[in-house]
């Protein structure tokens, strides 16, 4: 049994919002997040977007594309942490295109690998 | 010998030419032979006796006890700044005046043509029996040729430093003892101030610290090496802190100054500035990444228009799929970290195995050395040994814990051969249709990369040789 067949009920019941600025990678995500057991995905696509978001409603699970179009989306990053909510990174960069701050954080590769992508959202999970 | 000579100091030997014992016996052709110029003056400053060679140097003959040449015969008398002396107030005047000897005075003597020359005078008084002052001696001889070549020295020393001063590298030097002797405009400005000389050792910079900020002591930091060993030295990188905090990466080139005579004098050190080398590097690396995120994220984009496409059917290619697109990602990943110049074939044996899990993975034997692969065989390569890896866990030695697959891979000249034997796997038969593997080795070995592929399917097992030519 693979990572990602035993991940089948690992976000079940959660909130997860996914802050990814490419729509097409967004769409993806969903799809693994929602056969992972996630009930309420939301998406934002610029740091703005995520802040409200999460003003609305703080989410169990956030996933954060970290170059949203130039843009750094450490400032939602920052938030998410002042508030104990649990978050990956992902990322075409690998670590080393990564802001020394965050070194501790989990970071999934793009393009996803499904049993990564398991491995990661647990060990966020268990942060 | 005569009872004259007795009474002076003048030690004279007994000589078998009567011409040269004429000259040595009397006092005043001694005088007249002698190369540097003299002349005596009586009590009054009047000239009584003078040699040849203090007319050549006066540019003329003055006549004997006339007023005219009182003191000196000389035109006119100056500083060596070129304040004139009056004749009153010469060496001459002065010895006979206070009766005290006049050492080593330079002057300017100048002639009536207009010539000057520089001279070196020494005034003694002249005494009877009693000890009366009668009179003084000069002893004058011309320097120019000496005050030139020390000129000529100051004017070296100039131009030296007006050229360290124009270079636009920090340079600076040190006593034996490693105390500042000198340092120019651009050390100044690489340190961000001007550290006091005679006092400072070691090094000019306010503070040192290593490229990871460890404070380094002056007394430990390369120049001191070089000043405590006497040995050329080049780095390590320091970085200069300077008294506003801001920090400046530098290399260090110090090197010990030996004299003619081999004795340590001191050392120079230059300082080679790293802050522009350093930011065209983070330039190119942030190039780099831009293009890593760009590739990745149209290889996200890739996966997800699959997915989207696939979606709903029953087809087990989407795993395929991702497992060709991961490949090919990883590959990517080794290539970026080497700025797109080379990738390791170790790394990517390492990296193909990586995702293998528990009993699979121990179940891979390999042995090989490190070799570096240009970019275009490092993705062939790459994409080749995740299509045997792929196949084996599907239906070879990889899809039953009894079976094994052993890569070797040796560096043979410009060659690079890599083996894939499985072992011990299900029993193995020729496919009858040629998938995606087979075609992917036979066309990118053979025709990509020039290289020879052998595959075979032997009943033990898939058997896979590679050649692949290395750049020269």
């Amino acid at each position: 049994m693979t990572e990602a067949d035993a991940g089948k009920h690992l976000l079940d019941g959660l909130s997860v919002l996914v802050v990814e600025d490419e729509a097409i990678i967004s769409f993806l995500l969903e799809d693994m997040l929602g056969e992972l057991g996630a009930a309420d995905i939301r998406h934002a696509g610029t740091v703005a977007a995520a802040l409200i978001c999460i003003d609305e409603r703080q989410p169990d699970l956030a996933m954060l594309d970290v170059n949203l179009g130039g843009e750094r989306v450490y400032p939602v990053a920052e938030r998410l942490e002042a508030a104990g909510a649990r978050f990956v990174f992902t990322t075409g960069y690998g670590k080393s295109g990564m802001d020394a701050r965050w070194a501790g954080k989990v970071v999934v590769q793009k393009p996803f690998a499904a049993d990564a992508m398991v491995a990661a959202l647990r060990a966020a999970l268990a942060q | 010998m005569s009872s004259s000579a007795d009474k002076s100091p003048t030690r004279v030997a007994p000589v078998a030419s009567l011409a040269l014992e004429r000259i040595v016996r009397s006092p005043a052709s001694l005088v007249e032979n002698l190369p540097i110029g003299v002349y005596t003056c009586d009590r009054d400053g009047l000239i009584v006796q003078f040699n040849r060679r203090a007319v050549d140097l006066w540019g003329r003959t003055p006549v004997l006890a006339d007023e005219r040449f009182r003191f000196d015969a000389a035109f006119a008398l100056q500083e060596p700044s070129r304040t004139p002396i009056a004749f009153d107030r010469s060496p001459m005047a002065q010895v006979l005046a206070d009766g005290q000897s006049v050492r080593d005075r330079e002057m300017i003597l100048l002639r009536e043509s207009g010539e000057a020359l520089t001279v070196l005078v020494n005034v003694d008084p002249l005494l009877d029996e009693q000890g009366s002052l009668v009179g003084a001696v000069s002893c004058f001889q011309d320097i120019g040729e000496l005050t030139q070549m020390k000129s000529q020295m100051r004017e070296g020393r100039r131009i030296g430093r007006r050229v360290m001063e124009a270079l636009p590298v920090a340079v600076y030097t040190t006593d034996a003892d490693g105390k500042l002797t000198y340092f120019n405009q651009a050390a100044a400005a690489l340190w961000g101030f001007a550290p006091p000389l005679g006092e400072q050792q070691w090094c000019g910079s306010w503070q040192i610290a290593l490229p990871d900020g460890t404070p380094l002591p002056h007394d430990q930091c390369p120049m001191a090496v070089a000043i405590q060993e006497r040995r050329a030295v080049v780095g390590p990188e320091a970085v200069a802190v300077r008294p506003d905090g801001t920090r400046v990466p530098f290399m260090p080139y110090p090197t010990p100054i030996f004299g003619s005579d081999g004795e340590f004098i001191g050392a120079v050190n230059m300082l080679v500035d790293l802050t522009e080398q350093k930011r065209a590097g983070a330039q190119q690396r942030g190039l780099i990444d831009e293009l890593n995120h760009r590739v990745k994220n149209t290889l996200a984009t890739i996966q997800s228009l699959a997915a989207q496409t696939m979606r709903g059917s029953t087809n087990p290619g989407d795993k395929t799929f991702e497992g060709r697109l991961m490949a090919l990602s990883r590959v990517h990943d080794q290539l970026t970290r080497n700025a797109w110049e080379w990738a390791d074939f170790a790394t990517i044996v390492h990296d193909t195995f990586a995702p293998l899990r528990g009993s699979a993975n121990s179940a891979v034997q390999v042995s090989g050395p490190s070799q570096r692969l240009k970019p275009q065989s490092a993705l062939a390569i790459a994409m080749v040994l995740h299509e045997l890896t792929s196949n084996a866990q599907k239906y070879g030695a990889l899809s039953t814990p009894a079976g094994s697959v052993a890569l070797d891979w040796r560096v043979d000249g410009t060659r690079l051969i890599v083996e894939w034997r499985e072992q011990g796997g299900p029993a193995v038969t020729m496919p009858h249709k040629r998938g995606f593997g087979t075609r992917l080795i036979e066309r990118s070995i053979a025709h990509e990369l020039g290289g020879r592929p052998l595959l075979e399917f032997t009943p033990s097992g898939v058997h896979c040789m590679m050649e692949i030519p290395l750049p020269g």
